[in-house]
């Protein structure tokens, strides 16, 4: 048998998870004490612990969120749906949100699909390309005229996500030193920005308006325009101000990294 | 071929001991990474790396070239890696004698394979191709392994050496998977460890594994085995002064029991350089 052949056979094996495949143990030279299913089954084994592993670490909240055999069951079922094409291993979990997305007996379930979103933009965070961020100073370069026309470059680590209302109340929860279970689920969505500050991955809620200026601001907008945009939502509010507030925020939390004049 | 620097004795760069290694910049001559572990966009794996690279040489210690896989060779992985190699100015870069997966799969473990002139030819061609493109000599470890094919033609020691010679490439020697594999397939790992040819060797790999009575698993959980030891006391003998580390990558000890690993492997050097003083001739 040549090598391609016994390749394929080998890791079919491993992917069905059969270690008294006839095919492969003919294949497999005696020696040694151990059986050749024994020893084959090593790497049927080795090959679910380790993207179980790969899982777990990324998704923590979610498994305490269902319990420890629902989320196992889960976790089975995308191993078995999904075998890995990543060199990297860090990348083998990111698709756990969208099969919950699209299966049957999970679809249903916002409050798990967002826990996974939630939880896989921490960890995108966590490595996302780096950028040095501007403190508030940098505003001090225009003058108060000029701002409406200025736009804003962020960090690449910055996301939303609009959610199931309470999955960060129930993130929490799930994940604090003394865990005190699930809050009851809450009807509604929420909508929160998780980005990275030097090392670590933050989140906080937003309210719909910073949701919608950040959104905005994010996709290129000049601070007129949000404040447009955000007058026009809230008709007796002044714009500007709450929009100022939500600036200086931004730039303090991290998430600013450039600033520009638009061009007219 | 250029000989690779003697670095000394290192460990594996694991992030539960980032903190630990800044902080009090123990006595460890060089850190070994995943180099995986930090084909990342960003953030703190790289930071970290960055900044014990400014105070100690690295090693990047690849597990995804997949070198024996019958998959075409992925360049864009070879790209990242190469990048990170100009990044990190490594003093070299390594990888397994095994494969990954096949079909475009990864089963993110080293697989075995036959010790066949098809695999050979396979492997060696795969080596050339990896060293043009990096710009560098690969190094190249030979991995645990649980089963062994009736197809083989020769021994795996045979296999490495004519390797190595043909490609051009220099060895990992891991002695640890050298007991690990030679119990799982009834070989002398004594006598692979006296066949291998001197000159080849830059590095040498200790690690502990799991006995489970009728075979072993390379887990690199546990302390170095007593016989793991008198096996390296044999290798040093053979290979010289080559570079040498310890692989803890689970059930992480405080870092002082890694240090105390790191001297018992200085002791047993300097023990055999008292006994056996080396001729400068």
């Amino acid at each position: 048998m040549n090598l391609k052949e016994l390749q394929s056979r080998f890791q079919a094996a491993i992917l069905a998870g059969d270690e008294e495949d006839a095919a492969v143990l003919d294949l497999v030279a005696a020696g040694g004490e151990a059986g050749r299913p024994v020893k084959f089954g090593v790497y049927v084994a080795a090959y679910r612990i380790r993207l179980t592993e790969y899982l777990d670490e990324d998704y923590p909240a979610l498994r305490a969120l269902q319990g420890d055999d629902v989320f196992e069951a889960l976790v089975e079922e995308y191993i078995a749906a999904n075998p890995s094409r990543h060199r990297n291993a860090r990348w083998y979990s990111s698709g756990l949100p969208e099969f919950l997305q699209r299966h049957e007996d999970w679809r249903a379930n916002p409050r798990a699909i967002d826990m996974a979103r939630f939880e896989r933009a921490l960890t995108d965070a966590f490595d996302a390309r780096d950028a040095e961020t501007l403190a508030i100073e940098a505003l001090a370069e225009f003058s108060p005229p000029d701002w409406p026309r200025l736009k804003f470059a962020f960090h690449p680590s910055v996301e939303l996500l609009t959610v199931a209302a309470g999955t960060l109340e129930t993130y929490l929860a799930l994940t604090a030193e003394e865990e005190t279970g699930p809050p009851p689920p809450r009807q509604g969505v929420e909508r929160i920005a998780v980005w990275r500050d030097k090392f670590d991955p933050l989140y906080r809620g937003l309210d719909p308006d910073e949701f919608l200026a950040l959104n905005e601001a994010r996709a290129g907008r000049s601070f007129g325009d949000i404040c447009q945009m955000v007058a026009f939502q809230n008709q007796n509010d002044p714009a500007a101000e709450r929009i100022a507030r939500f600036l200086v925020n931004w730039f303090s939390e991290g998430m600013v990294t450039g600033v520009e004049m638009a061009r007219t | 071929m250029e000989p690779l620097p003697r670095l000394g004795y290192g460990l594996g760069l694991r992030p539960v001991y980032y903190e630990e290694i800044l902080s009090t910049r123990p006595p460890v001559d060089w850190f070994e990474i995943i180099s995986e572990n930090y084909m990342i966009p960003g953030g703190r794996p790289l930071a970290m790396l960055e900044r014990v690279r400014a105070d100690y040489p690295i090693v990047m210690h690849g597990v995804s070239m997949s070198l024996a896989s019958t998959d075409p060779l992925d360049f864009d992985y070879l790209a990242a890696l190469k990048a990170l190699a100009g990044r990190i100015e490594p003093a070299w870069v390594s990888d397994h004698l095994a494969w990954t997966g096949v079909h475009g799969i990864n089963l993110h473990d080293l697989l075995p394979i036959p010790y066949t002139r098809e695999a050979l030819d396979h492997v060696v061609d795969r080596i050339g191709r990896v060293q043009d493109f990096l710009g560098r000599p690969l190094v190249v470890e030979n991995a645990s392994t649980y089963v062994g094919f009736g197809d083989s033609e020769m021994e795996e020691w045979e296999f490495v050496t004519e390797m190595a010679t043909r490609a051009g490439c220099l060895l990992l020697l891991d002695v640890n998977n050298i007991a690990v594999s030679g119990f799982n397939h009834g070989f002398d790992a004594a006598r692979y460890i006296d066949m291998i040819p001197k000159e080849r060797v830059a590095q040498f790999h200790l690690a502990g594994h799991t006995d489970n009575k009728t075979h072993r698993i390379d887990t690199h959980d546990q302390p170095v085995s007593e016989e793991v030891w008198t096996l390296y006391g044999r290798a040093r003998r053979r290979f010289g002064d080559v570079s040498a580390m310890i692989e803890r990558d689970d059930n992480f000890p405080p870092f002082d029991q890694l240090l105390a690993e790191l001297q018992r492997m200085r002791d047993i050097d300097a023990a055999m350089a008292t006994r056996e003083p080396r001729s400068a001739a």
